[in-house]
């Protein structure tokens, strides 16, 4: 069994704070919309709480955003250029999710610091961080002060517009979380991957041996 | 020494007559001044009020049947705003030889007051053209019999300065707008104006006392609210998330007068420049429009309101028009209605839970031409269709006119997305079995690979 130094420091950090983050503005979000169904906080608690995290999460962002650019990181986040590799990539990546995995199949992707990400998580990494993210914060910003961005509010079509693309994230992150929370569980063991978000290593098993 | 002090006390009396004499002549100077500034009645006056202020001066009957007093009480106008006025400033038309003695038939009382409104300009210009721009002054134009004309606020006779009202009571507009003046003076201006006097607004203070227009048109009297309360948007900030937007779309009354009726009202107003669109002259666009669009009878449904802005954009030939959605309080009584501020509502679930008070009552207005607010009701689920976008787009309040239809989104997608760990953990789980024979067919392989290069190794 190998170690390999797969996530730097200011991406853990940055992942953890993004984490403990989103948690919260799932939870100030869903108690803002729907005071009708519980109490928890207060609404303007919620609210004052919710714009908070917003700004610090937003701030995350460009630290996350400014290590890759300036680093040569990027790379794990470039896709595979020639579209037949990449497609055939893709098709092993799901052929082993969606039917190896059961068999105890070793995962045809092998992380390295440069090479972290198989096909499939480029792909998806690449529409939250540069399309959904940036969406969702932008549409909280104008949120946070309807009267300031009133020009750009109204650009985009008026504050229901705003809202609506604002929620609509809201709903595309609660289940790409979902969805994150079950896939970090495929790792060699079940909890290797968030190990490794803590430690920056990830055990390389060569097989998934200890996980029938 | 004698003959020098007798001299300087025959010069010392001397100067004290001179002083004495001086100071007579002043004081009958200053007394024959002050005399001249008491007003008093001209040559010409005093031969009207011969008549007018006689107490056996019969009222005069008009067409209609009514009394109108001819008696001017020459004190009550010696004492008024307009002493310094003769009587034919005014009364030009008096006729000097046949006055009195004549009959000048006379159509009513209201007649006759429409006939002097332009005589007020002569003098009082400006606050003349300011009400030709009221709501007031357009009523009376579309044919009002009851919307006030100068001398129906103003007794033009027994005038005094319009800024001492003493009690409030006797403020013009109570006249009229009885049940608001009586809300006004149960609520903490009024209150306040007994108690402290001009340091309370009193009517003209917030709605001006000539350029009336309907308070809740257009931005209302915000303005004015916030010419005294100079603090309010500072001391609104630091606890009021969104602060701005609240006081763009919420009129004050609707926290400020915590036991009013709230409701939606949907604004007709332009896309440039956001200002409520007002019906033109001869033009009765809303009346005829939102009867062509409302085919269900009752309030406009999301489809008719849709319809509504549509027929509406194809008249409109100054630019787009859109619909800017506000809370308001239901009435003129209820905006009167307003508290002190520890009572003002500051619980946000007012607004923003479902099902929330002021949303289930919805308005579509738009100015009429004499300045007055055209009213329509709409249906309160337009205000939750994610359909009615188009016509809603400037309106959205965070829990109470959320989208349903997300929120059956959010709930599909949660449990698609869960089906799909549930479903892909079962399967692992099922294939256990075969997972651990292909394992130890793994393992076995692995043995029997690595005793074969075992003995192969032996054998070299």
């Amino acid at each position: 069994m190998e170690k390999n130094y797969i996530h730097p420091l200011p991406v853990r950090i940055w992942h953890w704070i993004n984490a403990i983050g989103f948690l919260t503005l799932i939870a100030t979000a869903v108690q803002i919309r729907y005071m009708d169904l519980f109490q928890l906080l207060n609404f303007r608690t919620a609210v004052v709480v919710h714009n908070y995290v917003g700004f610090v999460l937003i701030a995350n962002f460009f630290l996350w955003f400014g290590y890759y650019l300036f680093t040569d990181k990027i790379s794990v986040y470039l896709p595979e250029m020639n579209p037949q590799k990449y497609f055939e990539d893709s098709w092993r990546q799901i052929k082993f999710y969606g039917y190896g995995i059961f068999l105890g199949e070793e995962n045809p992707h092998h992380p390295t610091i440069y090479h972290k990400f198989n096909p499939l998580q480029i792909m998806m990494y690449q529409i939250i961080m540069l399309l959904a993210v940036p969406i969702m914060f932008g549409s909280g910003l104008l949120l946070w002060d309807v009267k300031r961005f009133s020009a750009v509010v109204e650009f985009f079509g008026g504050v229901r517009v705003v809202d609506t693309v604002h929620v609509l994230m809201f709903i595309v992150f609660c289940g790409f979380l979902l969805m994150h929370l079950y896939l970090i569980t495929l790792g060699p063991t079940r909890l290797a991957h968030i190990k490794a978000m803590l430690t920056g290593y990830e055990e390389e098993h060569g097989d998934s041996k200890s996980k029938p | 020494m004698t003959l020098i002090l007798s001299r300087y006390v025959r010069l010392c009396r001397l100067a004290v007559l001179a002083l004495a004499a001086l100071l007579l002549m002043l004081t009958a100077l200053l007394g024959q001044a002050a005399h001249a500034e008491e007003p008093a009645l001209g040559k010409e006056d005093l031969a009207c009020q011969k008549c007018h202020d006689s107490a056996t001066i019969k009222p005069k009957m008009t067409q209609a049947g009514e009394s109108l007093s001819l008696h001017i009480s020459s004190s009550a106008f010696l004492a008024s705003r307009h002493s310094e006025t003769s009587c034919t400033d005014c009364h030009e038309n008096a006729d000097g030889k046949d006055h009195g003695k004549v009959e000048v038939p006379m159509k009513s009382r209201r007649d006759y007051r429409l006939s002097y409104q332009d005589t007020c300009t002569t003098c009082h210009k400006k606050n003349v053209a300011d009400y030709k721009d009221s709501v007031h002054a357009h009523l009376v134009k579309a044919g009002s019999d009851k919307a006030p004309t100068c001398s129906d606020c103003h007794n033009v006779h027994t005038q005094i300065n319009v800024k001492i009202v003493q009690p409030i009571a006797n403020v013009p507009c109570a006249n009229c707008h009885e049940e608001i003046f009586k809300a006004y003076s149960g609520d903490v201006h009024g209150l306040e104006r007994v108690a402290k006097g001009k340091s309370a607004p009193l009517c003209a203070d917030c709605h001006s006392s000539h350029k009336i227009q309907a308070a809740s048109l257009g931005e209302g009297i915000k303005d004015n609210c916030f010419a005294c309360h100079k603090d309010a948007v500072a001391k609104h900030e630091v606890w009021l998330p969104n602060s701005g937007r609240h006081f763009e779309a919420i009129s004050c009354p609707v926290c400020h007068a915590p036991d009013a009726q709230r409701r939606v009202n949907l604004r007709l107003v332009d896309s440039a420049g956001r200002k409520q669109i007002k019906e033109v002259l001869g033009v009765p666009q809303f009346e005829r429009l939102t009867l062509a669009a409302n085919t269900s009878g009752g309030s406009l449904n999301e489809k008719e309101l849709s319809s509504f802005l549509k027929e509406f954009n194809v008249e409109q030939t100054a630019g787009k028009a859109i619909l800017r959605g506000r809370l308001e309080v239901r009435s003129g009584v209820q905006a009167h209605q307003l508290s002190v501020k520890e009572k003002a509502i500051k619980d946000c679930r007012i607004c923003h839970e479902v099902g929330a008070t002021p949303f289930q009552s919805v308005v579509l207005t738009m100015a009429g031409e004499d300045g007055r607010p055209l009213r329509h009701g709409v249906e309160k689920e337009v205000l939750t269709s994610l359909t009615a976008m188009g016509s809603l787009r400037g309106f959205y309040t965070i829990g109470s006119s959320r989208i349903k239809l997300l929120d059956y989104l959010l709930v599909l997608v949660l449990l698609g997305v869960l089906c799909v760990p549930v479903a892909h953990y079962t399967v692992h789980r099922m294939f256990k079995p075969r997972r651990e024979q292909r394992l130890a067919e793994l393992a076995r392989s692995a043995s029997v690979a690595a005793n074969t290069s075992a003995k192969n190794d032996n054998k070299v």
